[in-house]
């Protein structure tokens, strides 16, 4: 009887033990709502090659992933924005290391709109007005549009997205040396897939994700930079070649100059199979 | 082979030494409720008490500008008004829903249901109180919305009424199991002395049954509205997370508790945005424990003035 109470013990302690001397490494990755599908099909990809390596990608936005590396519970960061000094800094003191940049690839910021509204392209200048605390466009008949009111659909603060698209859109306040905000009473949804889905369900609405997230429930606008100037329509080479007003590029950030699998795994993502995997999510690969 | 006698003689000495650490440990478990409470309490006051002291509550309160995270240069702004209007708003439409349609099935289960359709659905209401909370959250989105903006002309698929909605269809099978033990603990000689005086089954209901079981229906109401008001995922999907004061039950609203849990990732321990979250999750501890110890005292005193 009393030997049989140790069997249970006996099995907890050698799983224990096996689980923590296999070697199997896990390398986190955490960041980016927008990078998220892009991420996990790496990992995936990866995973086959190297089997040994693990790579476990998880969201919580570009700055989150930032935060993650500042409190040390990533190994790498993904991120749809470049780093703020703010963080670099923090990551400094937190680490004693210096953050290393990593672009993995392209992406057109893309404005979305409902598929009803006879809408086909937009200025740069216009989406200022729009998205802006002190903007004044809040119609759709403002800028050859219908259905009255804009319903702004953006993303949650932790986003790099949210981030790029305040800074490049909203930009400096009209009094030119501060920096504007976003509109108050803008949707603040935590994804990008929600963005789209919402956006498909509401006529008066507006948006913006990754190009990656296109579908045929919603339309995308062309985007020029002034009103009256070409507008151009998301794409592959207009991200590469930035023709298109709002492209970007999308970043993996390390505390330090990555080693041992991390460095395996980095140097297999700006690699032909890592930029393969990029273009299959419909995001634009380096060359 | 032991003889029956010296058996029963040596359980008896087994369950008299386990006694003592048994009691203790009920004791412990008990006292851990509390324990647990004042820990949570102490953290979160922790972790917002360093913008306790420099916080401008005229904003907080009364403005609706939350910019926590500002553009670089720019001063942030922590005025939560729109945050406690949409979590108000939408458990007041939650408790509309839920307290209504909870009794009334709680009702139905103790008093009119037979044997096997009463078996059945409580057991489908236990199944659905344990459906995720991301999982309502999904449905109030991709099901209630689009009903709600075709019957109810909603611009959007996230709103007030869907929020709502779905928080009180999450609270309706807590407050079912609960109003259903406080019903049928009232003891049957009162349903009998009722009828014997002629009173119909809906007199019995309501002059007989309610005032007996009044505590535990209320206390069941009480957790009912304790989870509306704290309920994250389903609240930060279905509402449309967007932070203005709603005029109508069409608009979106944002809740203090979505706001926590879409911000929290972007902050780094003990910097300015970590720690307002945690002064808004205390004030949701401090409105929670209110309305507890309001109706705590509502109970009382009702219960006072009978006796």
């Amino acid at each position: 009887m009393k030997r049989l109470l140790f069997l249970p013990l006996l099995i907890a302690a050698a799983t224990g033990l096996s689980s923590c001397g296999k070697d199997e490494k896990v390398i986190q990755a955490k960041g980016s709502d927008t990078m998220i599908q892009l991420a996990s099909a790496w990992a995936e990809a990866f995973n086959k090659t190297n089997p040994d390596i693990k790579i476990s990608a998880t969201g919580g936005g570009s700055g989150g992933g930032m935060a993650a590396l500042e409190n040390k519970t990533t190994d790498i960061a993904n991120s749809s924005r470049k780093i703020k000094d703010k963080e670099k800094e923090g990551i400094k003191k937190a680490t004693g290391k210096d953050v290393v940049e990593h672009m993995v690839c392209f992406d057109a910021l893309s404005v979305y709109v409902h598929p009803s509204n006879p809408i086909e392209q937009i200025s740069i200048e216009e989406l200022k007005q729009i998205w802006s605390r002190d903007g004044t466009i809040d119609q759709w008949e403002q800028v050859g549009g219908t259905g009255g009111k804009i319903t702004l659909v953006g993303r949650n603060s932790s986003s790099g997205t949210y981030e790029y698209f305040k800074e490049h859109i909203c930009g400096k306040a009209a009094d030119g040396t501060t920096m504007n905000e976003f509109r108050l009473g803008v949707a603040e949804l935590v994804g990008s897939t929600e963005v789209i889905e919402t956006v498909s369900k509401t006529p008066t609405a507006m948006g913006y994700s990754g190009m990656g997230y296109k579908n045929n429930t919603v339309k995308w606008l062309k985007v020029s930079k002034k009103k009256g100037e070409p507008a151009i329509e998301p794409g592959e080479l207009v991200a590469r070649n930035k023709t298109y007003p709002i492209a970007r590029e999308l970043y993996i950030y390390t505390a330090g100059e990555p080693t041992g699998d991390v460095k395996t795994f980095l140097d297999w993502v700006k690699g032909p199979e890592g930029q393969a995997v990029v273009s299959k999510e419909k995001f634009v690969s380096l060359k | 082979m032991d003889s029956p006698k010296r058996s029963t003689a040596r359980k008896s000495r087994l369950s008299d030494r386990l006694e003592k650490p048994i009691e203790f440990l009920i004791r412990l478990a008990g006292w851990s409720a509390i324990a647990a409470l004042g820990a949570i309490f102490i953290f979160i006051f922790k972790e917002a008490a360093p913008m306790l002291g420099r916080l401008d509550y005229g904003e907080f309160f009364t403005s609706n500008n939350w910019t926590p995270n500002p553009a670089e240069g720019n001063k942030a702004h922590y005025g939560a008004l729109a945050l406690i209007a949409g979590t108000f708003s939408t458990t007041a439409v939650a408790l509309l829903i839920s307290v209504p349609m909870g009794l009334a099935a709680a009702v139905y289960l103790s008093e009119f249901a037979s044997g096997k359709v009463k078996e059945v659905l409580k057991i489908v209401i236990e199944f659905l109180a344990a459906i995720p909370s991301i999982v309502w959250g999904v449905i109030g989105l991709t099901v209630v919305g689009p009903w709600v903006q075709s019957a109810f002309g909603a611009n959007q698929p996230g709103s007030l009424l869907v929020g709502g909605t779905v928080l009180g269809l999450m609270s309706v099978p807590l407050i079912v199991s609960l109003s259903e033990d406080a019903l049928r603990a009232v003891p049957d000689t009162y349903r009998e002395a009722a009828l014997a005086l002629g009173a119909s089954k809906w007199e019995i209901v309501r002059r007989v049954l309610f005032p007996a079981a009044k505590t535990g229906l209320l206390a069941a109401v009480m957790l009912g509205l304790g989870r509306a008001i704290g309920e994250t995922m389903a609240a930060l999907l279905a509402t449309g997370n967007t932070r203005m004061i709603p005029g109508a039950l069409t608009d979106p609203v944002a809740t203090i508790t979505a706001a926590i849990a879409a911000e929290m990732n972007d902050t780094v321990h003990g910097d300015d945005h970590y720690q307002i979250l945690f002064v808004l999750g205390l004030f949701l501890f401090i409105i929670t424990a209110i309305i507890n110890v309001v109706a705590d005292i509502i109970i009382k005193g009702r219960g006072m003035h009978h006796h």
